[in-house]
């Protein structure tokens, strides 16, 4: 296993530019996600890692050894990385053995314990061994993909967007073997996602992609915390962004006066907060009040939307079943700090990519599911 | 992998297969005939050929005035050594773009000087007398045309088969046209037609007769002689007409064997037309169900036929009957 | 590479094209007027066209008719009907008018012709049409009964509508056949461009005549190949879908189960057991004058040989187009890909007419040999192997090359552990489409086989044409035996088998 370094690498096609300038480093036994919507990408980044496209300039490093740029390019077959496709990329000429195997030396591809190894390394029975692909649901066949990148042992894992085709139940299921079988083979892996959950769940480090650009790398929690900017913000997560004043270190917003999360010029800002963060109570004189517009109840926790007075509206996360109704006017309180963001002119972006949502001018927040449909990066 | 196993012996069985056929071309012993006549006839006659002379033989068989053509465009790069025709306006086509061989004096004495041209390039092998073949219920025998070229007057419409796309009735036209000259022989292509059904085959057109698809026939005597011969299946209704007298309707047409100049086994290829042209091959013809008449010196045709001399043919030198006028004139009326 | 291969097979392709738009430019406009404004060619065009006409609506008429009641109404054994519409294919059409004609001499007429061709060709309606029945959602049908539609409005009004792409499709794939049709129609008695330059071919071998009809020819084949192309550029063809995802509840035929029987079985019984039937009848007849079973063996030996080539080089042939065709899709590659598509719409007679001369004149030593034969089924096959080596690429994705990379192949190595034995199934179906269609293949092997070589179909056609159609019968035989296969093939995939 190696560390995996990426240095200022860039990539056009044609005209369009994929990747400007990305830099990266994945340590040792790390895993990695790669973040973005469709389009921003992280799935040509994971090509030219892998070797299967050339960058036009800048390096990639596997431990000491530059594999690809600065005159070098290692073909794919001789880096020794194992790649997992969406949707596994099976051979459906082969039966599993022979997919497990099929990166081995020919003597050591009839070894049967080693089948079975693998396969018990991502959780399957050994019994799967002699079947063909198109027997396998498709979180055994992720796994089974896996096994076979694995096999040769390589010096890093590739992961393009493995879970993304399974339906809701399978892809826990699947996340938790293919986490487990990554750790026990002790692998470094490169993991590209659209799905903000995986990324924060598995990866000990995430690197967000915008329009070919690394726009943030970091561990989970810092990323949802301290998001580099809105939109990163509105994409790790769901957000409560509101227009706010600071003074002497504290945000007076619509939803009162705010401590903030790190320091901030005076002046107009932006502040962003978690849905939370935001408690409810019956209506007090000194507190903000709005009226509950709606609930979306989902068991474990419920949404409320708010409608604030002057037509700003806002949702908070309520766990429990002591749920406001809709119609009820209530007060809000809010728990922690709140992060800012400098308005003004913003520093001129020089790329292409596309003008950023509008992060709502008067009301707040976007529910950041993941985008719907397939997203190759 | 089987599948690719397989894939795999497949791919090499086919390539043996192909190479084997490859491997048909000819080569040092092997005379490359053109034949135009057909095949029973000159396998008959051509018996013992390879047995008495170790020359193997390779036939290209089709028709007339295609293999005619075909040497016309091979030139000398023709992998042909000797060309039978069925016709010999045919052949003629071939002697006027200097690609005969003259042949051995010996072997055209073999025949009689009316069954070979003024040129000595090539001689003739056998012969064949136009009929008019009809149902005898749809035409009595009081009412027949006394000349062929009557068939293009009124009356005729839709009751004259011919099968104009073949050679045989092209030579029964380009007969016409010896003896007739160009305008008359317009107008009586013109006239045919608008008279005639046109049927694919000679056989096809003594069909037609016997069933009464139409009232006439034009064609050679052999078709109906054999089908006698072979029980009537096809034409047993039909009856023969010669017109006779010196009639184009009479005309003999004569099947002719050339030696290719550009033949590279010369020498080999005069054998076969001398072997074709003998006394013994002569006699086979005779003897054999083709039918056809035999045209070597006081060689006796089969005796169900009526004798070649008492046809009434008309004097034509097979040497003058020119095929591409013919198809010229026929495309211009649209009979082709 | 793989593109310079390509452009080889598409430049020979357009080869016979080519040879015609040259001649034509050779023969100037006053060779041109003498040549083609004469009345022997309008009244060619006359009888072509009526033909084309009266064959596509009667098809048109049959197959849909057919499809309808089998996919869609209560029939008893659909199943059954279904193998039995299809299996006409197995009797190529001049084998179905040997037995018509043999029978009945007198079927040489308009209508005869018309009748024998319609029973040939309409399963090339048939399939299409039936392919998109079962791929109509239900679901509409059933909205539109809901909204008060009739059993016939709903036909009108919401299926015929959408079956108007495979309808078109497989009128057009009649049209461009029955163009190329010889030997059914010459048996016929019936004249039409392609028996006409036939008659010229063997009255001057390749004279102007000839060269000139079939410019003519090409022409007519042109023009309704862009009515094609405009019809694929506007829908695109119906694809053969996975069929309703639930089954149809099919119409009740009630007191119409009867004559819809009836119709059906009178159909089969004109388009199957007619030409069974007759050749029964003519291999009894023959066998009392003695079958040659020497030659029989010998000539089908000969055929198999022949066409076992012709598969194997045209699909190899058809390898780089299909490939490229998929995996560097662009304008060069459609380009590339549409003119194969494009030169084996040419008529056999064409294609076989175009290789004689070049071949004279500029390979003679390619002249009268089983390679140029072999590049004579090529022109006019490459589209059935493109077809089916495309659909092979398109299982093999570029994802499965990255893999075997990233395992430690190389590029040998992933062509043998991974390209080959996903594309092996593709190769072979594309393979034994050509192997079936040389076996029958009949005017172009009559104009091109090497000296001393006699297919199944030329025996045949030389034995029928003298009119010894017991000693043909068995040859017959033969060839619907062994194209009987192929109707297993076209009954389960329509859209394979018909992309012309």
């Amino acid at each position: 296993m190696s560390a995996l370094t990426v240095h200022d690498l860039t990539k056009a096609f044609g005209a369009t530019r994929v990747l400007t300038g990305v830099s990266l480093h994945v340590p040792q036994g790390g895993f990695t996600a790669l973040l973005g919507p469709s389009g921003c990408g992280k799935t040509t980044l994971l090509r030219l890692i892998a070797g299967f496209d050339d960058p036009d300039s800048g390096t990639v490093l596997l431990g000491d050894r530059v594999v690809a740029g600065a005159g070098r390019g290692v073909p794919a077959r001789r880096r020794g990385i194992g790649f997992v496709p969406q949707e596994g990329g099976l051979f459906p000429h082969l039966t599993v053995a022979e997919n497990v195997t099929f990166g081995l030396p020919r003597r050591r591809r009839r070894d049967r314990a080693r089948v079975a190894g693998l396969l018990d390394l991502v959780g399957l029975d050994a019994g799967l061994a002699d079947r063909a692909p198109h027997q396998l649901s498709g979180g055994q066949q992720q796994r089974v993909a896996l096994a076979r990148a694995l096999a040769p042992e390589p010096s890093l894992v590739l992961l393009d967007e493995p879970f993304s085709s399974l339906d809701a139940a399978l892809r826990e299921e699947t996340r938790a073997a293919v986490a487990a079988a990554l750790s026990a083979a002790g692998a470094t892996a490169v993991l590209v996602t659209h799905d903000q959950a995986e990324a924060l769940s598995m990866a000990d480090q995430v690197a967000v992609l915008r329009g070919g650009r690394l726009v943030q790398l970091t561990d989970p929690r810092t990323l949802y915390r301290l998001p580099g900017d809105l939109d990163v913000a509105t994409f790790v997560g769901e957000a409560v962004v509101l227009d706010a004043e600071v003074r002497d270190g504290r945000a007076h917003c619509a939803l009162g006066v705010l401590p903030l999360g790190r320091d901030c010029p005076d002046g107009r800002a932006r502040v962003l907060l978690r849905p939370e963060q935001l408690r409810l109570s019956a209506p007090e004189p000194t507190a903000p009040s709005a009226r509950v517009r709606g609930i979306d109840f989902y068991g474990h926790d419920s949404r409320v939307w708010l409608d604030l007075p002057g037509g700003l509206a806002v949702s908070a996360r309520l766990e429990g079943a002591d749920l406001p109704a809709e119609g009820d006017d209530v007060s809000i309180a809010v728990l922690g700090t709140a992060l800012p963001f400098p308005s003004g002119p913003r520093p001129a972006r020089q790329d292409d990519r596309p003008p950023p949502r509008p992060v709502a001018d008067v009301h707040l927040e976007s529910p950041v599911a993941a985008p719907a449909g397939p997203a190759a990066g | 992998m089987t599948s690719s196993g397989r894939a795999a012996t497949g791919v090499l069985s086919a390539l043996g297969l192909a190479a084997a056929l490859a491997g048909c071309g000819s080569d040092g012993d092997t005379l490359t005939v053109y034949s135009a006549q057909h095949e029973s006839l000159v396998r008959t006659m051509l018996e013992g050929f390879t047995a008495d002379t170790g020359i193997e033989l390779e036939f290209r068989d089709a028709n007339d005035t295609e293999l005619a053509n075909q040497i016309v465009q091979e030139g000398d790069a023709s992998p042909a050594d000797v060309f039978l025709t069925e016709n010999s306006p045919a052949i003629d086509v071939v002697d006027r773009e200097g690609l005969l061989a003259p042949l051995d004096p010996a072997t055209l004495d073999q025949v009689g000087e009316q069954y070979r041209p003024a040129s000595g390039n090539w001689v003739g092998f056998a012969a064949r007398s136009t009929v008019l073949a009809y149902h005898p219920e749809a035409v009595p025998e009081a009412e027949l045309p006394a000349s062929i070229l009557e068939l293009a007057e009124p009356g005729y419409e839709g009751r004259v088969a011919v099968a104009a796309g073949g050679a045989d009735f092209q030579a029964i036209v380009s007969a016409v046209l010896a003896l007739e000259g160009e305008e008359a022989t317009r107008a009586w292509l013109a006239g045919l037609e608008r008279n005639a059904e046109v049927y694919a085959s000679n056989t096809a057109v003594m069909k037609a007769v016997d069933e009464r698809e139409v009232d006439l026939g034009v064609m050679y005597h052999y078709y109906w002689y054999r089908d006698q011969a072979e029980n009537g299946l096809i034409g047993d209704d039909a009856r023969l007409h010669y017109f006779g007298g010196g009639d184009p309707g009479a005309f003999v047409s004569v099947s002719g064997a050339g030696v290719l100049a550009s033949s590279d086994q010369p020498q080999e290829a005069q054998r076969l037309v001398q072997y074709l042209t003998d006394r013994a091959a002569q006699e086979r013809l005779a003897e054999s169900t083709a039918l056809e008449y035999a045209v070597g010196n006081g060689v006796a045709s089969a005796e169900v036929l009526p004798p070649l001399a008492e046809l009434g043919a008309p004097d034509v030198d097979p040497g003058s009957l020119s095929s591409p006028e013919v198809t010229a004139l026929m495309q211009e009326v649209g009979l082709l | 590479m793989t593109l310079a291969l390509a452009a080889c097979v598409a430049a020979l392709a357009l080869l016979p094209l080519g040879y015609i738009a040259g001649y034509t430019v050779d023969v100037g406009w006053s060779g041109v007027r003498e040549l083609v404004l004469r009345d022997r060619v309008a009244e060619l065009l006359w009888n072509t066209g009526r033909l084309v006409l009266g064959t596509v609506a009667a098809c048109a008429v049959l197959g849909v008719g057919a499809a309808w009641l089998v996919q869609r109404s209560a029939v008893p054994g659909r199943r059954v009907w279904h193998v039995l519409l299809v299996a006409p294919l197995a009797v190529p059409a001049f084998v179905n008018s040997y037995a018509w004609i043999s029978l009945l001499p007198g079927v040489d007429t308009y209508a005869g012709a018309l009748l024998v061709v319609s029973l040939s060709y309409f399963p090339f309606v048939y399939l299409p049409v039936a392919a998109a029945f079962r791929g109509l959602d239900p679901a509409l049908e059933e909205t539109a009964a809901g909204l008060g539609l009739s059993g016939w409005a709903v036909f009108a009004r919401v299926q015929l509508p959408q079956l108007r792409v495979a309808l078109l499709g497989g009128s057009l794939l009649v049209a461009l056949h029955l163009l190329a049709e010889f030997g059914a129609l010459q048996m016929l008695r019936y004249a039409t461009f392609t028996t006409a330059i036939y008659d010229q071919y063997r009255a001057t071998f390749n004279g102007p005549g000839a060269t000139m009809l079939a410019g003519v020819l090409v022409l007519l084949c042109l023009v309704l190949l862009l009515a094609e192309l405009r019809l694929r550029g506007q829908r695109g063809y119906a694809r053969t879908g996975r069929g309703a995802a639930r089954p149809v509840r099919p119409v009740e035929l009630r007191r119409l189960t009867g004559p819809a029987l009836a119709g059906l079985a009178a159909l089969v019984v004109l388009a199957l057991g007619v030409p069974l039937y007759s050749l029964a009848h003519w291999m009894l007849a023959g066998a009392s004058t003695g079958l040659d079973g020497g030659a029989l063996l010998t000539t089908t030996g000969t055929t198999l040989a022949l066409a076992a080539a012709a598969a194997l080089a045209t699909t190899a042939m058809a390898l780089p187009t299909g490939w490229l065709a998929v995996r560097a899709r662009g304008r060069v590659t459609t380009l590339l890909e549409r003119s194969t598509y494009l030169g084996s719409s040419v008529p056999a007679i064409v294609v076989a007419l175009a290789l004689v001369t070049i071949a004279i004149r500029a390979t003679p030593w390619l002249y009268q040999t089983v390679p140029l034969l072999l590049a004579a089924y090529a022109v006019l096959f490459l589209p059935r192997a493109i077809v089916t080596v495309r659909g092979a690429v398109e299982q093999s994705p570029r994802l499965y090359d990255d893999l075997a990379a990233s395992l430690g192949c190389s590029t040998v190595e992933r062509l043998r552990r991974v390209t080959l034995p996903l594309l092996a199934p593709g190769l072979g179906a594309g393979a034994a489409l050509v192997f079936l269609a040389v076996v029958t293949e009949l005017t172009a092997t009559l104009l091109l086989a090497p000296t001393g070589t006699t297919t199944l179909a030329t025996a045949f056609w030389s034995a029928s044409s003298a009119l010894e159609y017991g000693a043909a019968a068995p040859y017959a035989v033969v060839m619907v035996v062994l194209s009987a296969p192929a109707t297993v093939l076209l009954s389960r995939d329509a859209r394979r088998s018909l992309t012309p």
